[in-house]
C-alpha cells in the first residue's frame, strides 16, 4: 500500500554521532520515566528534529519507543506492588477522549492562525501548565522535606473521597475509594495535555496525587500504564501512515530500556517525596525552556519585532535548557538512589533463598 | 533427612549472556539490511504490524537482558511495600428519609 503521507518524507542517514546522541538521551529519558512516570519525550522529539528528522517522523518514532518503554517500566513497578491497574485503565479510557479533544483544538488553531499560531499555543500551554502545576508540586515537595513528615493526602482529595456519588470505585493498590466522576476530568486533562505537549504525565501524575489522592509512588507507576495504552494507540496510527523510522526507535529503545528499569529500581531506594522533587524541578526548567521559544512564534505572527540572530540564540538556549532539565532530573535520581542505597546497606540483610538437599 | 540452609542469591550471568546475545542478534538483523527494512516497515497500511511487532519482540529480549544486567551489577530493588494510607470512607447516604410524624393531642 502506498501512503500519500509518505510523499516528500526523507529518512536521515545514521552517523555514529546521531546513534550516540539518541542512545544517551534514550537512557536518561528512560531513567526519568521509570522514576516519575513520564519525561524524555519532550527532549527526544526536538532532539531528533535537530538531527534533520522531519517533525512527523520524529513524533512517530518517539511514540513508538515510548509505549514499549512504558510497558517494561509498568511491569517492573507492578512487581514492586506500585501499579494500580484499575486506576490506570480508568484514567486511560478518559485520556483517550482527552486526546481526541486536544487534536480537535489543535486543528482549529492550525486552521485559524497557521503553524506559528499552533506552535505559540503549544508553547504557551507548556509554560502555563508547567509553571502552575510544576510550581505547586515543587512547593509541596519542599514543604514535605522541611516538615520531615511523610506524604499527606491533599485536602481536595480527602473532600472528594468523602462524596458519595455513584458509581464509587475502590482502587485496591492505591488504597482509596472515589467516585468515577472525579477521575474522569483528571484522565481527560492528561489526554488533552498529551495531545498538546506530548507529555500527559505532567498533569496525570499531579492529578492522581492531588485530586484522586494516590501517593506519588503509586501515581507515577500508574502513569506508565496510561502511557503504554495511549502510546500503543498512537503508534499504530502513525505506523499505518508509514511514519515510524524503526532504526531511530530501536536505537532510543536500546538506551531507554536500560534507563527505565534503573529508574524503577530507584523508586524503591528513595523516600516518596523524591518523586515530587524530581517532577517539580523538571517541569519548572522545561517551562523556562519553552518560554524562550515564545518570542520566535510571536515574531512569526507579526506580534513582536526581533532580529533573526536573537531568535537563533533563543532557539539554541531553549533546546539546551530542555536537555538540562532531563540531566538535572537524572542527577537528582541517581544522587537520591546513591544515598538511599548507602543508607540501606548497613541494615540490609542478604537476600536469602531456601534450598533443600538430601543428606 | 531434609536440611535447610541459606545461600546468597546467584547472579544471573548465564541469563544475561543469553538475552544479550538474542538482543544483539535482533539488532544485527534490523540494521544489517537497514534500508530494505526501513522501506518495508514504512509502507503503511497492514505493514504497520511490522514495527509494532518488532518493538514488542525487542522489548522482551532487551528488557529481560537489561533487568538481568542490573541484577548482575548488584543493582536490585529493595523489597518494601508502598506505605498504606488510612482509607477515607465516603459518607453513607441514609437508607431511608425520615418520615414526618404527626401527633394529635385530643
Amino acid at each position: 500500500m502506498h501512503d500519500l503521507a509518505l510523499e516528500g518524507v526523507k529518512f536521515i542517514d545514521l552517523t555514529w554521532m546521531n546513534i550516540g546522541f539518541l542512545f544517551v538521551v534514550g537512557f536518561i529519558g528512560g531513567l526519568v520515566s521509570g522514576f516519575i512516570g513520564s519525561g524524555g519525550a519532550f527532549v527526544l522529539t526536538p532532539g531528533m528534529m535537530s538531527l534533520g528528522v522531519p517533525a512527523a517522523v520524529a513524533v512517530a518514532s518517539n511514540m513508538c519507543h515510548k509505549f514499549p518503554k512504558a510497558m517494561v517500566g509498568a511491569y517492573k513497578r507492578f512487581k514492586y506492588g506500585q501499579v494500580d491497574l484499575k486506576l490506570g485503565l480508568v484514567m486511560a479510557a478518559s485520556a483517550t477522549v482527552g486526546v481526541q479533544a486536544g487534536i480537535k483544538i489543535q486543528e482549529m488553531i492550525l486552521e485559524k492562525w497557521g503553524e506559528a499560531g499552533s506552535n505559540l499555543y503549544v508553547s504557551l500551554s507548556f509554560v502555563t501548565v508547567l509553571i502552575i502545576v510544576g510550581g505547586y508540586v515543587f512547593y509541596d515537595a519542599w514543604k514535605t522535606l522541611k516538615s520531615g513528615a511523610g506524604e499527606q493526602v491533599s485536602s481536595l482529595a480527602l473532600r472528594l473521597q468523602k462524596i458519595n456519588l455513584p458509581p464509587m470505585i475502590h482502587f485496591k493498590t492505591a488504597g482509596l475509594t472515589i467516585s468515577l466522576w472525579f477521575t474522569i476530568p483528571v484522565g481527560f486533562a492528561t489526554g488533552l495535555l498529551a495531545a498538546t505537549i506530548a507529555v500527559g504525565g505532567f498533569i496525570g501524575v499531579p492529578g492522581m496525587i492531588y485530586v484522586v489522592g494516590a501517593t506519588g509512588l503509586i501515581s507515577s507507576a500508574t502513569e506508565l500504564v496510561i502511557a503504554f495504552l495511549m502510546g500503543l494507540g498512537g503508534s499504530v496510527k502513525w505506523a499505518i501512515h508509514g511514519m515510524v523510522d524503526i532504526r531511530l526507535t530501536l536505537i532510543i529503545l536500546a538506551g531507554s530500556l536500560l534507563g527505565v528499569q534503573l529508574g524503577a529500581i530507584g523508586t524503591t531506594y528513595v523516600k516518596e517525596h523524591m518523586i515530587k522533587v524530581v517532577m517539580g524541578t523538571i517541569m519548572i526548567v522545561v517551562a523556562v525552556s519553552r518560554a524562550l521559544a515564545v518570542p520566535k512564534y510571536l515574531e512569526e505572527l507579526d506580534l513582536l519585532s526581533i532580529s533573526k540572530s536573537t531568535i537563533s540564540y533563543l532557539d539554541l538556549a531553549s533546546f539546551l535548557i530542555m536537555c538540562l532539565a532531563l540531566a538535572v532530573g537524572a542527577v537528582i535520581i541517581l544522587g537520591a538512589m546513591w544515598k538511599g542505597r548507602r543508607a540501606a546497606e548497613p541494615h540490609a540483610a542478604p537476600i536469602v533463598t531456601e534450598s533443600y538437599e538430601h543428606v | 533427612m531434609a536440611a535447610t540452609h541459606s545461600t546468597t542469591k546467584k547472579k544471573p550471568v548465564a541469563k544475561t549472556i543469553v538475552f544479550g546475545a538474542v538482543t544483539a542478534a535482533l539488532y544485527a538483523a534490523a540494521f544489517w539490511n537497514g534500508d530494505y527494512i526501513l522501506q518495508l516497515f514504512t509502507k503503511g497500511g497492514y505493514y504497520a504490524a511490522l514495527p509494532i511487532a518488532t518493538v514488542f519482540v525487542v522489548s522482551f529480549a532487551h528488557g529481560t537482558f537489561a533487568s538481568n544486567l542490573w541484577s548482575m551489577l548488584g543493582i536490585e530493588a529493595i523489597t518494601k511495600q508502598p506505605a498504606k494510607r488510612p482509607e477515607v470512607r465516603p459518607v453513607p447516604r441514609p437508607a431511608q428519609r425520615p418520615r414526618p410524624r404527626v401527633r394529635l393531642s385530643v
